[in-house]
Order: structure tokens, then sequence, then C-alpha cells
């Protein structure tokens, strides 16, 4: 067993240690959880890109660069993840061990201390972000918004979930829109800054040979203290799971200027998500259905019938959506729409077989046993558990996919209501 | 044999088997999962040589056709096989290898048994090849939607005349329109030959039994693949820029500088390991350059670059989005003339010779890395692990004389995509 430490520092301040001696690197993370979309979404999104460019003592990006090659070459990436219909914004760092090198002692403090002063104490001539790296930041923004379609894989399912979720938090992007981005200032940076460190909820994070105690009083020295004279109220992170859609599916084409045909389907769980449901029953059927390479979908849609390179399922756990999404030849819209409602059907009908389901099992104990090896993953892991608020480990989802039945599987499969037809068309060289 | 590097706190047990298959495990200690990777010394590059004392002239994409139809046997599809056991397979094909592996936590023998078996039991048929055809034609189809690839193909083109980097490792919807099961089996019969090949195994399992399972599954017999043929060389670049355009919000470029191949008695690791960090020194994210083109918003955070070794070919490559590629690339030539005249200064070489140590540390928690690293290594000889001890022997002297070469006359070309 890993240990895992979860521990308080404060108010909305929460840690989670991942304490071993088997890796040569640490990782860590800090992050804000804020409510995804509304007014402040591009600035939030704007944040740690221009908060990743300077600290009050080291103003711009040579020192920052110079600093972190002085570590070893720890990295240090600014993080901006959907989670559900939460907003995590922030920073992710890794180091080496410091028994790996000569004169690295007190290399992890370092980092945890560059990590922090990133986010609290910050380059900020005449008390506001620089407007240089404001505009800068404000210009990457609005050409990271316009190049969403320059990768047609990505993009379907996005432009699926935002049709599909229009009218629920879930739809907005992590950008937000061109329009907010175009009105970003220094001082409504600033502003959102301030904001956004009042409402937060903190997210800590620390895998590698350290012990938990340790952890934490390098993180509080400059997180608590930053929290300690605010009163507002913090975020508590919350999903709107429907159980299934708000009207009859729907069926939505659009043209691209692309060679290859992206086709996503949207369905609802029946409420199966992280925060409620049986969400390991429904990544048993999700697996069965389209998440490996003996899934339904994989042996049919692209080995029997070759329609695609890819077709696969994805399970949303903290939304509570199943995406299906392939890459189809124009002319195979019907064919392969209808192989994979067929395929969905076969599993209501509780046509899986033996073979399938202890394949699927197998699956998912070796990924989420595998995820143990990976630093990087459980830091994922334990972030989507930390919104959830259910802090299961890996370990005990390997205990509980153990005795998920073929009748849960086959509930799980009946729960699925189809929301949304989503065909990307490629309209180029045709 | 066994290997201790005790500064990284690593272990390798080798062992070459009588048919020349070279067998490697690295240890992990206290972790869950094992990797295994079965790899051929034969990448997209490899579309000419001379077999039984016949010249064989390919289609392009045969290497990565025959990756996908590996899987297939007469008694069912391997991945299925994996299946059972809960094992997750996958393989690659790149410009210089191709790839089978797995990732378990249990039954690993089991699963072992099943790589070597489907890896070196060819089985084509004129029906699975036309279905193939099909599911590639779809990959051909999302790779030719991607700037990124293309951007990638464009550079070679420019770098190279001849030499068959210069065509997509996946070929052509017309190019794999030739291929055949004739073909194939040719293919497997030249390369899939144990003495080129490479079996490495990360995480828990048992030495002994690996080495019994590779013996009892790697056929006897052991062909030696003649000549391999990469075209005429030349000394400098076909063409200086390769334009293409596709529905990009803005431009994407990949700038590219020849560099020499490497030499017959050079260290395959001690040159990735130089250009790595004459990379990094010149442009990497942490280097003076990208943090003044970043600041002048001519490049992003999706800047990046790499040094890259192919046979009879090496290349340092950098690039991403950028509103004036141009005036990018302007900046980092002169910087490589500048570099390859004043030399790098004696503290900047210290930090980012640190900074590159730590990057490839950093690749041994990762078995999947690790163990694809020992194969490329293992082609070329040597050891991963080795890198800290080459560390030691690279000098800023080492640096300066490699972009005294990039900084030659016609050894630079970019490739762009432009929006529409």
């Amino acid at each position: 067993m890993q240990q895992i430490t979860r521990k308080k520092l404060g108010s909305g301040i929460g840690l989670t240690c991942v304490t071993t001696p088997k890796f040569k690197r640490a990782v860590m993370r800090l992050a804000l959880l804020l409510p995804l979309g509304g007014p402040d979404a591009a600035l939030r999104a704007a944040l740690p890109q221009v908060l990743r460019r300077g600290t009050a003592g080291l103003p711009d990006f040579r020192a920052i660069g110079e600093a972190l090659d002085a570590l070893y070459g720890a990295r240090i990436e600014a993080l901006l993840r959907k989670q559900g219909e939460t907003l995590a914004i922030g920073f992710l760092a890794d180091c080496i061990d410091e028994q790996y090198a000569a004169g690295a002692e007190g290399l992890t403090a370092k980092v945890i201390r560059l990590l922090t002063e990133l986010l609290y104490q910050p380059y900020l001539p005449d008390d506001a972000f620089s407007a240089a790296y404001t505009s800068g930041e404000r210009e990457n923004l609005l050409d990271r918004i316009a190049a969403q379609k320059n990768d047609p894989r990505n993009y379907a399912p996005k432009r699926l979930t935002e049709l599909m979720c229009a009218n629920e938090r879930y739809g907005a992007s992590v950008w937000g829109t061109a329009e907010q981005a175009q009105a970003i200032t220094p001082a409504a940076l600033t502003a959102a800054w301030r904001r956004a460190l009042q409402e937060a909820r903190v997210e800590l994070f620390y895998c590698g040979t350290m012990q938990p105690d340790a952890v934490a009083t390098l993180f509080a020295e400059t997180v608590h203290h930053a929290r300690e004279h605010m009163g507002k109220e913090i975020y508590l992170p919350q999903s709107e799971i429907l159980a299934c859609p708000a009207g009859e599916p729907q069926e939505i084409t659009e043209e691209e200027p692309v060679r290859q045909g992206k086709l996503s389907l949207g369905f609802r769980t029946g409420g199966a998500s992280l925060w409620g449901g049986n969400p390991v029953a429904y990544r048993m059927f999700q697996t069965i259905y389209g998440g490996s390479t003996t899934s339904k979908l994989f042996l049919h849609v692209r080995e029997e019938q070759s329609l695609c390179y890819y077709a696969n399922a994805q399970f949303v756990s903290l939304k509570g959506l199943l995406l299906v999404n392939s890459g189809i030849e124009n002319s195979d819209f019907e064919t392969a729409r209808d192989e994979i409602l067929h395929q969905l059907a076969l599993c209501r009908d509780g046509a899986i077989t033996d073979a399938e389901t202890e394949a699927a099992r197998g699956t998912l104990q070796n990924s989420w046993r595998a995820m143990l090896d990976d630093p990087l993953a459980l830091e994922r892991y334990w972030l989507m558990q930390a919104v959830a608020g259910t802090l299961v480990s890996p370990e005990e989802r390997i205990e509980q996919v153990k005795t998920v039945t073929r009748e849960q599987i086959t509930q799980a499969a009946q729960a699925t209501a189809l929301d949304m037809i989503y065909f990307m068309k490629g309209a180029a060289g045709k | 044999m066994s290997k201790t590097y005790t500064g990284l706190r690593e272990r390798l047990e080798l062992c070459t088997l009588d048919n020349g298959l070279r067998v490697c495990w690295l240890p992990k200690e206290g972790f869950s999962k094992t990797f295994a990777i079965l790899a051929t010394d034969f990448g997209s590059v490899d579309q000419s040589f001379t077999l039984d004392g016949k010249r064989y002239d390919t289609p392009a994409g045969v290497a990565h056709f025959l990756e996908h139809k590996m899987f297939e046997d007469k008694d069912g599809n391997a991945l299925q096989k994996f299946a059972k056991t809960g094992a997750s397979p996958n393989a690659f094909t790149s410009q210089v290898m191709t790839a089978y592996h797995f990732t378990c936590t249990s039954r690993f023998a089991e699963n072992l048994s099943i790589l070597l078996q489907f890896v070196f039991t060819p089985y084509f048929t004129e029906e699975n090849v036309a279905k193939e055809r099909g599911i590639i034609g779809q990959e051909i189809g999302m790779i030719q939607d991607t700037p990124g690839w293309q951007t990638y193909q464009g550079l070679f083109q420019a770098l190279y005349r001849e030499h068959p980097a210069r065509v997509p490792i996946i070929g052509s919807v017309e190019s794999i329109a030739e291929i055949t099961p004739d073909l194939l089996y040719t293919c497997h019969k030249a390369f899939y030959s144990p003495r080129n090949m490479a079996l490495v195994v990360c995480g828990p399992a048992d030495f002994d039994e690996i080495c019994r399972l590779a013996e009892q599954y790697s056929p006897k017999e052991s062909p030696c693949i003649g000549q391999r043929h990469y075209g005429r060389r030349r000394g400098r670049v076909s063409e200086l820029q390769i334009t293409k355009t596709m529905p990009v919000s803005q431009p994407q470029f990949l700038l590219g500088f020849r560099d020499e191949p490497l030499g017959p008695d050079e260290n395959w690791l001690r040159r990735r390991l130089l250009g790595d960090l004459a990379v990094r020194i010149l442009c990497g994210e942490t280097s003076p350059l990208y943090a003044d083109l970043y600041a002048s918003r001519l490049v992003n955070r999706d800047f990046d670059s790499d040094y890259i070794i192919i046979p009879e070919g090496a290349a340092a490559v950098c690039g991403g989005e950028s509103r004036n590629p141009e005036t990018v690339c302007q900046r980092i030539r002169q910087e490589v003339a500048r570099l390859a005249q004043e030399g790098v200064e004696k503290t900047l070489f210290t930090r980012m010779k640190n900074a590159v140590y730590g990057l490839y540390l950093r690749v041994l928690d990762a078995p999947e890395l690790y163990a694809r690293q020992e194969v490329s290594a293992v082609f070329h000889g040597g050891h991963y692990p080795d890198f800290a001890a080459f560390a030691d022997t690279i000098g800023p002297q080492d640096v300066q004389h490699m972009y005294a070469r990039w900084a030659r006359r016609d050894q630079s070309a970019v490739s762009i995509v432009e929006p529409q």
C-alpha cells in the first residue's frame, strides 16, 4: 500500500501526500479550485500564464529559467484543468530527489518555495500585473482560443460538450470567450487574482520521499499565511448531474475544412459519476463498450468493419457523461453512427460475455495498479478525488471492481441515454 | 551479466541468446507494473535493403503496415489474448524502429509468451492485408489533418534529397496499395531476425524466466540482412524552405539544422546527450534566446526542440506556432552563428548540463520511457544509464564544435504550414 496522508493546512486548504521511496523525483502541485465559466473565466485562464512570467524576486523568464536550471532542471508548468464544473488553475512542478545529485540538499524546499511564490508573491510593478505580461498573455490566450480547430480530434468532443451542455456550467470553455479575453487589462487581472485567492479552495499535492509533516510545514509557510486575513466564503466544488437528457436526442452536423470526418456522440450516464451512482460499475461498462482494444467499439467499428482508426468511449466521471469519439470517412457517417448505437443496444440487452467482463476487470485493475507507479497520474487522480470530496484510493478501486456483476454492468448500459450526435464533416478536397 | 550503477541506484541484467537476440532486464524496486518491449531495428527509413543477394526497394509505409498486421495470427488476434490477462498492449513504428510492448501488473510470463509468439509468427493473407488498408487509410487521413505531422514531414523533405527520412512513416494511400502478403513476409524475414532485435523488460520480473521464454519462443535461425540503402549522401540541405497551407489559425513551423551522421566509433548516447544539451542552450525553454523570443511574442509555450539521430543523418530541430516564423528562424540562426563563434559561457553551460542531467535522471522513473531509451541504446551497443558517466566527459568546447557544424552554409532548412 502507498502511504496516503490527507492534511488540512487551514480553512479551505487541503494537502494530499503520497509518501514513497521508489521514485527518483518529486512531483508537487498547487491549485486553486473555482467555479468553471462565469464573467472571470478568461481572466482566470490568463492568470497562471501571467503569474508564470515572474515573481517579486525573479521578475522575468530569464531569471526563472536560471533558477529552474540551477535546481537540476526542475519544471514548473502552468495548470488549467476542467474538473467537472470546477476549474483548477495553478502550477505543477517536478524535480529530482535530492539524493541523486551532489550539492542538491534542500532542493525540494526550494522548488516548493518557488511554486508558492509564483502564486502569492508575483511580479507586481506599481501594485498591479505588468502591462507587457498582461497584454502578451491576453494575445496568447486569444491565439489559443482561435487555434482550437487546429486539432480536429480534440476539437470534436469539445464542441460536442459545448453544444450538449449549453445550458449547464460544464458547457463553458476553460479559456473563457474571445470577448472576455479581449477585455483583459492589468487592473482587471490583478483584481481577479485577489478575488481568486479569497474565494478558491486550495488543493496541494506532493509525491516523493519527504515526510508529510515536513511537506506541510514547507507549504504552510506561504499558503496558510496568505489565507489568514480573508473572510470570504470559500468555493465548494460541485457539478450539476443530469441523470437523463433534457429533451429528445439531437443531431448536429458542422462542416470544417479538413479531410476526415469526426463523429462524437454524447450520452448521460443516469447519474453515475464520482458524486453518485456506482462509478466503478460504470467504468466496467465503459471499458467493455469502448475503453480498450478488446471493447465492442474497437472490435466491431474498427477491426470488423474498418470504419475508422479510432473509436472509443470516455467516461467523464466528474460530470456524469459518456462520450464516444471516432474519426471516419465522411460517407460512412450513417453506418458508423448506427454501428456505435447498435453496440450500445447489445450492452443494454445484456449481450456481454464472461470473457468481456473479465477482460474489462483485468484492464481496470491493471490500469489502477499501474497508476501507483506514475506520480503524474497520481496527481491527476487525487485532484479529481479532492474535487469530488471522495478520498478513495486506487487500491480501493481495485477491490471495488472485483465485485461488480454483469447485472450492474447491464444496468449501467441501460441507464445510458443518448443526448446528442455531433458530426464534424470534412469539407476539404472533396 | 549484471551491471550496477551505484550513484543512480540502478541495475541491469543482460544476456545475448545463441540466435543473437539481446535481452535486458531493468528491475525497479517497489514498482507494481512491468513494461516489456520487443523491438526490431527496422524503421520507416529502412525501405531499401539487400537480402540473400537481392535488392528490395519497398513501398513507403511498409514497416508501419507490418506493425499493424503482426497482431494477427492464425488462431486469432494477439490483442484478444492480452485481453484475457488484463495487460495493455500497443505498438509503434518510428523512423528508426518498430516496437511491440505491453504493460501488466500480473501474469507477466503469460503476457511475455504472447508477445514473443505473435512478433515472431507472421501470418498474412490477401484478405487480412486488404482489410488493414482501410484502417491505415483512415490513420493517413487523420495524420494529413494534423499540422504537427505536416511540418515534421516537410522538414525532412527539405533537409534531405534522397534519404528515406523524407517519406512519411505511414506512407500514402497509393504506396500502401502496393503492399502484398509476399512483401510483408520478405520484410519480416529480413528484419524480424533475432539478431536484429532486442527485448527489454522494466519492472518486477524474474530474469531467468525472461531468458528462458525468449529462448523458447524466438526462432533458432537468424538470417543476416545484407546492406541497407539510404541514398547518396549530400553535404547540404535539399531545399531551404518548404511551405504548405492548412486550416490553422496561425503559422506553424519547424526549423532544422543538419548535423554529421554518427561516426563509426562515436557513441550514440554521448551524441544524444550532447545534442540535447546544445539544443537546450540554444533555444530551450530556460534559455536566454527563448526568454527574448517569448517576451516579443514571437513564440509561445508550445515551442519545442529536439535532437534526432537517424542512420546516416542527424538533426537539431525546433519549432512551434508563430505569427512570424521567418523572424524566429533568423534569430535562431544568428544565435547558432554567435555560439559557434564565441562559445558558451561557463556558468550557463554548467547550469544547463545540470538541468539535462536532471531530465535524463527522471526518465528512470518512467518504465515506458526508460525501456524505450534502453532499446535505442542497446541497438547502438550501450545502455541508457551510461548517460551519467558521459555527462562528465562533455565540455563547453564540444557544444561549440556542434554549433560550428550547424552554422555551416546550407545546413539549415525550415518547414512552414501557413493558414489557408
